[in-house]
């Protein structure tokens, strides 16, 4: 998944488990909603407020009810689980994902660009 | 678009809501019709939105919306041809289930449905929780420097605001400042040049060789301007 273009995003990211479900990008898995019902499908984008975007989904409402949809958002709020798939390996995906924002943070090296979160104390 | 509600068999166009007046602003997603009644939901009310083009289903490609809250015709505010189907009815048997709310909007023009439905993402994504309670989401603090800290040089910062700063300039530092300073004074005072348009005042003060189309800086030529600065 590309790196949020968002400092705010990526450095929440950085810090909670969201890192994980945004390296599932590209992988279909199901998500389990609040209110019970899930959504299986291919995942497009994952937020750093967990807000989840599929495609290609297999939706089941929570009395049962099949149907397809060609994409779908759920806020992050609603998202109860977000299956992992078994050939997943956790570790190496945060990885990833931390090399991914840190080689979007450090471009153009250590003395170049605009640096995130100024190291100010005093405000 | 046509509002459409599931307990009937076809949308039921209670009146004509053309797709430009589907609006996606800020704080919430609206529909009107040419008379401007309509309905609006607040965006942390929705919980999901989707496109579903599967004729099966339902027989028109629309836009799903499942709102999170009861949803009654005879709202105060809101316009009474404002239609939805309401599970509530169902639910409120069940104690701990929420309220939830079904829209599908259906779009006379299919083409719409991928814009309609990326704009809802963008909105959402600018509403995020108030309830969250990760108190770790206050990201207003210092940023870990993995290498400034292997190198040792943690402490030193990279940015100063200004009382502190000033004290840190070198002579080269401050004849930098006091030279920006200057160039900031003088594109204020001269209210009627283009900003970052040299004047003849301008390059004589910084000669740095480049060549640039003189724009005349006349305070006249903007005298039909209606702005005071």
């Amino acid at each position: 998944m590309e790196v949020s273009h968002s400092v705010k995003e990526r450095t929440i990211a950085e810090n909670s488990l969201v890192i994980l479900l945004q390296g599932l990008c590209n992988r279909v898995t199901t998500v389990e909603l609040r209110d019970e019902s899930t959504a299986s499908g291919r995942v497009t984008n994952v937020d750093a407020f967990m807000n989840v975007r599929l495609a290609e989904v297999t939706f089941m409402d929570r009395q049962g009810t099949l149907c397809h949809l060609d994409e779908l958002f759920v806020t992050g709020r609603n998202v109860r689980y977000v299956h992992i798939p078994d050939d997943v390996d956790i570790r190496a995906t945060i990885e990833q994902q931390l090399q991914a924002i840190h080689r979007v943070r450090y471009f153009g090296g250590r003395d170049k660009g605009r640096k995130e979160f100024p190291r100010t104390k005093h405000r | 678009m046509q509002l459409a509600s599931q307990v009937l068999d076809e949308p039921k166009t209670a009146s004509d809501l053309s797709f430009k007046d589907y609006t996606s602003n800020g704080s919430r997603l609206s529909w009107l019709d040419n008379s401007g009644l309509g309905f609006s939901l607040d965006y942390p009310t929705i919980s999901l939105h989707a496109v579903s083009r599967d004729l099966n289903a339902y027989p028109w490609e629309h836009l799903y919306v499942m709102v999170n809250a009861k949803f009654e015709e005879d709202n105060a505010k809101e316009a009474p041809m404002a239609e939805g189907e309401e599970e509530e009815e169902a639910e409120d048997s069940d104690d701990d289930t929420e309220p939830i709310a079904e829209f599908r909007f259906v779009p006379s023009d299919k083409s719409a449905l991928e814009a309609m439905f990326s704009a809802m993402c963008e909105c959402q994504a600018l509403h995020p929780d108030p309830e969250d309670e990760d108190s770790d989401n206050d990201y207003e603090g210092e940023e870990y420097d993995v290498e400034a800290h292997e190198l040792g040089q943690g402490d030193i910062p990279s940015f100063y605001t200004y009382e502190e700063g000033l004290s840190h300039l070198t002579a080269e530092g401050q004849a930098t400042l006091e030279r920006l300073e200057g160039m900031l004074a003088q594109s204020v005072s001269s209210q009627y040049n283009m900003a970052g348009v040299r004047t003849e005042d301008s390059i004589r003060e910084f000669e740095d060789g480049m060549e640039v189309d003189l724009a005349p800086a006349v305070a006249g030529q903007f005298e039909d301007a209606e702005v005071d600065h």
